[in-house]
């Protein structure tokens, strides 16, 4: 299997994590699109580490993981928090910010 | 084609789909649901890449453990409905056009930047052993100072999410 | 390496004595001998290093040199500086008085990992170390709908360019074999691979973000604006400096050979950093807004730091980086103590509080780069290794033309508290305590100026 077919998959995997985040409204729908983003590079990071027979892309990827969990720790508490206060989970509330 | 390229070539349309029910689905639920099927994706690619304790750690804590709490965070908001007002017609364009060109931009700039194949021979890096071999000799400094990360995480968790305090707003 | 594990079990304390002491006061009188013991302590590893060779720890997982500990000094050393200064405010931002502490302190450890990474792995960890309680300290004033908004802003854009950090390492990884930044010096310019290149812009991406320089600057007034003050103080000063030190290493130790690449993508954020962050100050009417939008323009101009590759550079990170935190923190200061953040809110002030006004003074003309004050030295320091790169004058020039724009809005803070009339309103007791370290950020402000030197050690 060439590289470039993986390659292509994460990056695939990316874009559309990217256009979730450019296109919903919803915050969490938006932190699950960044959650994707974050798998696809896994994704890449492990075809990478099987070209370099090299464990240490893998181990990258439990760090990353690491540090998925504590962002979603931290930001669904975030995100709580907000609907707490406003019932509501749309971010097109934070355009208050700007007055 | 053989088998493991037909398992290939299921596992990436399921990705791919699963992936794009995420971000189409109105239904916030049915969202996890496709990300879910997204994990199990490549997890099953994982294992094609012989990386088979990661497929198992992906499924555990992504699909066991983050998206659970995806799921109850949603459920408790009653977030299930359809409520999700959209963005207008045209952000939506905008998002597709600019993810769509950063795709096939860096599709372009890296068609050819490598011709590797990866052997479909059996390597055994992936195994628990020559893992945790390399996490606890080579990266065992960023090891211990990931619990710096989960310490501020639960800290956090304890500061914003704690009751009781927001009264009188 | 002392000071990672200093950081991070003086954090552990400071979290145990939220459990135990009930007393905010007292929570901040620990607080306080905590900061000290870590200054200590980086006083303590800079005497103790034997050579002006680095320390390769861990498998090569850090190499910590004379300038990574002299800059851990520096930056425990504002710390404590704010921790002094703003001690009583973070005091009455919420509820978990100590947490705050324990969380500004995970952060010391993160930027402590920033100067001193040699893998990506630990740049990853520690520009995540610093970002996560950030957003936390954010949204702490949970009463506060602007505080939480504020936090939700930062987290959301903030996970999102962590994504884009993991893509850019692991481009990178992919076109090298490797996550030592030592190992890619021998990426060469001719033979450059595309997704070593696609790597780098990715990075270069993320790292934009975190030091708020155009484009990636959107969410720096709002955050700014809407996090507490006494957090915007410690966000907008020491997190940004660390997060420039992070940049400054990776720019300059692993891709350094191929600043031919980047050097014109870098020149023009920088330009686009102070055209956007100086025109837009212009046009605010509360100092704290203005005062974020500044930190868009003085992040431009430490970008000079980045885009001239060579050693006058790290010289002028470390001056530009003290400058700017000591004399914004010493100003967050006294903007936490009136009760009306808009230019109004300032007018008769020097009336009613002559010292205060006096320091504010001081603070304001440091910012602006006047000259005796450390604004000005740590200015001539980087746009003088801009000129040393050579092929950045145009640069150069367009900045101290920037330069006489902010001083403008910087000016306008004076006027309000000399020239006009008005009844500037405290919204706390101001007491000899604060008046003396006050007056001591300005003496430091002002030693900045006259002996820079004195900064850089043997650096």
């Amino acid at each position: 299997m060439p590289i470039q077919y993986y390659l292509f998959l994460s990056l695939a995997l990316f874009s559309i994590g990217i256009m979730g985040t450019l296109m919903r409204r919803n915050a969490i729908i938006i932190f699950m699109c960044i959650e994707l983003m974050l798998n696809a590079v896994n994704l890449l990071l492990v075809a990478f580490s099987k070209m370099y027979n090299d464990p240490s892309a893998q181990i990258f990827v439990f760090f990353s993981m690491v540090v998925a969990a504590a962002e979603v720790a931290v930001g669904l508490a975030i995100i709580v928090m907000m609907y707490r206060k406003v019932h509501s989970v749309d971010i097109n509330i934070l355009n208050r910010l700007k007055h | 084609m053989n088998a493991y390229e037909l398992i290939f070539w299921l596992l990436t349309v399921m990705a791919i789909s699963c992936a794009l029910g995420v971000i189409l689905s109105r239904n916030p639920v049915s969202s996890v649901l496709f990300l879910i099927a997204t994990f199990f994706a490549v997890s099953g690619h994982y294992i094609l890449m012989n990386a088979q304790f990661l497929a198992i750690v992906n499924i555990i804590v992504y699909a066991g453990a983050i998206m659970v709490l995806f799921l109850f965070v949603i459920m408790l908001m009653n977030l299930n409905a359809d409520t999700e007002p959209q963005k207008n017609r045209l952000v939506q364009l905008a998002g597709v056009v600019s993810g769509g060109i950063l795709f096939l931009v860096i599709l372009a700039a890296l068609k050819s930047s490598t011709n590797n194949m990866l052997e479909q021979t059996a390597t055994d890096i992936g195994l628990i052993k020559n893992l945790g071999k390399t996490l606890f000799t080579q990266f065992v400094l960023p090891f211990e100072i990931a619990s710096v990360l989960f310490l501020s995480a639960m800290i956090g968790a304890v500061v914003l999410g704690k009751k009781g305090e927001d009264a009188g707003a | 390496m002392k000071a990672i594990i200093a950081a991070t079990l003086l954090g552990v304390i400071m979290m145990f004595t939220g459990l135990f002491v009930k007393d905010k006061r007292q929570v901040v009188m620990i607080a306080v001998i905590a900061f000290l013991a870590l200054l200590g302590i980086t006083i303590w590893e800079v005497q103790d290093a034997s050579s002006a060779a680095p320390a390769m720890l861990f498998n090569n997982m850090l190499r910590i040199d004379s300038y990574a500990l002299w800059f851990n000094m520096m930056m425990a050393g504002c710390t404590f500086l704010y921790v002094l200064l703003m001690g009583k405010d973070i005091m009455r931002v919420g509820n978990h008085v100590a947490e705050y502490f324990t969380l500004i302190l995970f952060i010391l450890c993160g930027i402590f990992l920033l100067t001193g990474y040699n893998n990506l792995l630990m740049l990853f960890i520690g520009i995540e170390i610093m970002s996560i309680p950030q957003y936390i300290l954010a949204g702490a004033d949970r009463r506060n709908l602007k505080s939480n908004e504020a936090s939700l802003k930062y987290f959301l854009m903030g996970a999102f360019t962590t994504g884009l950090l993991l893509m850019g390492i692991t481009l990178l990884y992919g076109a090298t074999g490797s996550f030592y930044i030592t190992d890619f010096t021998f990426l060469r310019t001719d033979a450059l691979n595309p997704m070593a290149l696609a790597g780098i812009l990715f990075i270069l991406i993320s790292f934009v973000f975190k030091v708020s320089a155009v484009p990636m600057h959107m969410w720096t007034p709002d955050v700014y604006d809407g996090s507490p003050t006494a957090f915007t103080a410690f966000m907008s000063t020491i997190v940004k400096a660390g997060a420039f030190v992070g940049f400054l290493r990776l720019f300059h130790i692993a891709f350094g050979s191929l600043s031919e690449h980047w050097m014109l993508i870098v020149a023009l954020i920088t330009a686009a950093t102070l055209l956007v962050g100086n025109l837009t100050a212009v046009f605010q009417q509360s100092v704290k807004r203005m005062l974020a939008y500044s930190s868009i323009a003085q992040a431009g101009f430490m970008l000079f730091a980045i885009a001239s590759v060579n050693a006058s550079a790290w010289q002028g990170m470390i001056i530009y980086a003290v400058a700017y935190s000591v004399a914004t923190i010493g100003l967050f200061s006294v903007l936490i103590k009136m009760k009306d953040y808009t230019y109004d809110g300032f007018n008769g002030l020097a009336k009613k509080q002559p010292a205060l006004a006096f320091f504010t003074t001081i603070f304001l003309l440091s910012l602006a780069g006047i000259p005796l004050t450390g604004g000005f030295m740590a200015k001539y320091f980087v746009l003088n290794a801009a000129v040393q790169q050579g092929g950045l004058l145009w640069l150069v020039i367009f900045a101290l033309l920037m330069a006489a724009i902010s001083v403008y809005y910087y000016f306008r803070v004076i006027i309000a508290m000399y020239f006009k009339q008005g009844e500037a309103e405290m919204a706390v007791e101001i007491n000899s305590g604060d008046k003396i370290l006050l007056g001591i950020t300005c003496a430091l402000v002002i030693l900045l100026g006259v002996a820079p030197h004195l900064f850089l050690g043997s650096i």
